[in-house]
């Protein structure tokens, strides 16, 4: 059966907020709400269902537009916080591995898989900027000053353990909402 | 621009709406836009992240109403959004009668 283009919305709508971690199903059942409403008002206005439900979403917004909505009222200074930790600590660490006398590479990498996966884990919530200020600046430093290439894959580790982290909180969320 | 102005007060604005009774997002949104003669006509969706937040904050409470041809989810003022609004109001007044006085409205 072919799906009218409220339902397509709703449905490309809860593929963006689960990918930015801020599905709830009481947030799309008002969203819901919502545009059924506002395509009734079209109706009475005297539009066909098609343009009322064209209307309706003109109206509402793009997808775009609202997630990033969302996505900014989402930075509270816990999240500033935790970023800000992320970044000082993400050089801290870049300055200790550039030390001479530091070799220990192994050490520096379960740091930074440690570090991001438990700044996602606590509830930092864009595992992506997680990843870049704790893991970019050792692949910074090793390209343009030492020409180390190998050190990019700081930045794939970061990248791991914010991910792991982070689905892991959501596999926890899960397991108490089901319980 | 109205709408990047807007954007600066609209927790005021929507405390106000639902200061005078509790509504569901698409009322406040109606309110809104009727209120200001179509000037505050913001893509209807970017109304319910500050809805929800606000509610975080413990100002406004919100419960599902069944009694209408579909369920709605229908936001009111705590006592805590009260007491909020009533200073915000009291900021606003201060900040217009210095902007007017500034540009000798």
């Amino acid at each position: 059966m072919k799906k009218n283009i409220i339902e397509s919305y709703l449905h490309d709508f809860e593929r963006e907020l689960r990918l930015n971690d801020s599905f709830n199903v009481e947030l799309l059942a008002e969203i819901e709400s919502h545009l059924l409403e506002s395509v009734e008002r079209g109706l009475r206005l005297g539009l066909n269902q098609e343009k009322a439900e064209e209307e309706a979403l003109k109206r509402f917004g793009t997808i775009k537009v609202v997630s990033s909505t969302f996505e900014k009222e989402r930075i509270t200074p816990m999240q500033k916080i935790l970023l800000a930790l992320a970044t000082l600590s993400g050089l801290f660490i870049t300055y200790v591995d550039s030390r001479p006398t530091w070799d220990d590479t192994g050490i520096t990498a379960g740091v930074i898989l440690l570090l991001c996966g438990l700044l996602a884990l606590i509830g930092y919530q864009r595992p992506w900027l997680l990843a870049l200020v704790v893991g970019a600046w050792i692949p910074l430093y090793g390209l343009f000053v030492t020409h180390n290439f190998a050190s990019i894959l700081a930045l794939i580790i970061a990248f791991v353990g914010a991910y792991a982290g982070w689905a892991f909180r959501i596999g926890i969320r899960k397991a108490f909402k089901t319980a | 621009m109205i709408g990047e102005a807007l954007k600066g007060h609209l927790d005021l604005l929507l405390l106000t709406i639902l200061s005078e009774g509790s509504a569901h997002g698409y009322a406040v949104i109606d309110s809104l836009r009727q209120r200001s003669g179509g000037l505050f006509d913001l893509p209807e969706g970017t109304i319910y992240p500050a809805l929800h937040r606000l509610e975080k904050q413990g100002l406004l409470k919100s419960r599902w109403r069944e009694d209408s041809p579909r369920r709605r989810r229908v936001y009111e003022l705590t006592t805590k959004g009260q007491q909020a609004l009533a200073k915000r109001q009291d900021e606003w007044k201060i900040f217009s009668r210095a902007v007017n006085a500034t540009v000798r409205i």
